[in-house]
């Protein structure tokens, strides 16, 4: 049993967009609708000016809000802490976009509740998720936060500071961020994996 | 300035389908659980409306299917082979079926009345109470306070009673009154609660004040409903039933209004 999870680093990602190009295509996602984007921040002022590049899906939360609102039981979280939807059980209410603190859930127009999954038919493979494997500068890491070998836990134990989504939320997220341009020089909150 | 590469899910997932909805199963509720009440005192006169009551819970659950995406996949049924006591929904799809069930069974006369009266006080109850909680229970949207598990069933229970004022005429008068008042102290308590909430709520309150023209406008009709009874009972009823609809669709219209800016 696995607990899996994504870090980006910050400072590595440019903002390209070639996550988000491969999740489409490797998930089918329809026109109009993303399961992953990015958020481009500019912070500061002239002279001292930086762009914040901040990829967003679901957190896949170790609390999912989502899945108690769910009425049928589609959105569920598996033994590996995904947090998944069971088209077939989805009654598209919308309960479970109202619930989510991140805006990570949408509707698909064949009639059901569509998210990340972080590419869980690849993971079953031992493949990486497709937007970590398309990552050209290698921003995203993928792995297991309970095995010490994984490079996620190698990656988060060099890490100066981790941060995530919204904590006030309490809904523990599993996508982690690491080098935040908004964040530097401020010192690190702890962060329970 | 912030800028995307994809879109973020934020756009609203309930339509003006889903605000009719709000009304139905709001005069779903207050005529089941009036036929109740009416039932357990005088079985002839609850059987009356019963059937009213029921008509309120089918034209719900048509226009239920009718919106959902999920319509001709029939998933449905998923509702009644589940067991999720946290979900509103869930509450909601057995309360309605329970319902119509004992609405059927009243107005069918088949039975004890006086047993489906009692088993409809609960369930009709559970009707009224379900889309406050449905809403309320989002701590990501701030709009939908927990003041709205009262506020919903109680202006579920007035519009009810303005539409019900045309069949039961005088005798409902009083309620209508006490039910406008009731409803007024809870619509303007809204923005007291909104206000004494932490920042997000403080960014919902300054949105109900920046767009809430048609909120005023409803908690004014109902407050119009309150003084306008003894003298005027048919205007009373109608602004009691508009400003109870307005009050409601603004606030679910609203409230799905995301406040995911930055998040860190």
């Amino acid at each position: 049993m696995a607990r899996y999870a994504m870090v980006i680093d910050l400072e590595a990602c440019v903002g390209c967009g070639a996550c988000a190009a491969a999740c489409v295509l490797e998930n089918e996602v329809p026109p109009g609708h993303n399961r992953l984007w990015i958020r481009q921040r500019e912070l500061g002022s002239f002279p001292d000016l930086t762009v914040e590049y901040r990829p967003e899906q679901c957190l896949h939360c170790e609390n999912p809000p989502c899945v108690p609102a769910c009425p049928t039981g589609a959105s569920y979280k598996t033994e590996d802490g995904l947090v998944l939807v069971k088209y077939e059980r989805c009654i598209a209410c919308g309960a479970c976009i109202a619930a989510c603190p991140y805006d990570a859930r949408f509707m698909n127009p064949a009639g059901y509740v569509d998210k990340c999954t972080f590419c869980e038919h690849r993971i079953k493979n031992g493949q990486d998720p497709a937007c970590v494997e398309t990552c050209p500068t290698g921003c995203r890491v993928f792995g297991d936060l309970d095995d010490p070998e994984s490079p996620v836990r190698i990656f988060l134990e060099e890490a100066e500071r981790i941060d995530v989504l919204r904590p006030e939320m309490g809904t523990s997220p599993k996508l982690l961020y690491v080098n935040t341009p908004s964040k530097r020089g401020l010192a690190a909150e702890e962060v329970e994996l | 300035m912030t800028s995307y590469y994809g879109i973020p899910g934020a756009a609203p997932f309930w339509h003006w389908t889903t605000l009719v909805h709000f009304l139905l199963v709001a005069l779903a509720g207050g005529f089941s659980f009036y036929t109740a009440i009416l039932g357990l005192k005088d079985e002839s006169a609850g059987r009356r409306l019963a059937w009213w009551a029921l008509l309120f819970i089918v034209l719900d659950l048509l226009m239920l299917w009718a919106e959902s995406p999920a319509r001709f996949r029939f998933s449905h049924v998923w509702l009644f082979l589940s067991f999720r006591p946290a979900a509103a929904i869930w509450w909601g799809a057995w309360g309605l079926s329970i319902s119509a069930l004992m609405l059927l069974l009243v107005g069918l006369q088949i039975g004890r009345a006086r047993t489906w009266f009692g088993i409809l006080a609960v369930t009709s109850t559970i009707v009224l109470l379900y889309p406050g909680y449905a809403v309320a229970a989002n701590a990501a949207r701030p709009l939908w306070d927990h003041l709205l598990l009262a506020v919903f069933p109680a202006t579920a229970l007035l519009l009810s009673l303005a539409l019900l004022i045309a069949w039961r005429g005088e005798e409902a008068l009083g309620w209508l009154q006490t039910l406008s008042w009731v409803s007024l102290v809870l619509v303007l308590l809204y923005p007291v609660a909104l206000a004494s909430g932490g920042a997000e709520q403080a960014r919902a309150l300054a949105l109900l004040l920046r767009r809430g023209l048609w909120f005023a406008v409803g908690a004014a009709l109902i407050l119009l409903a309150a003084l306008l009874v003894k003298k005027q009972p048919a205007l009373a009823a109608a602004c009691a039933f508009a400003g109870a609809v307005l009050v409601r669709s603004w606030i679910v219209e609203e409230g799905q209004h995301s406040f995911f800016a930055h998040g860190f």
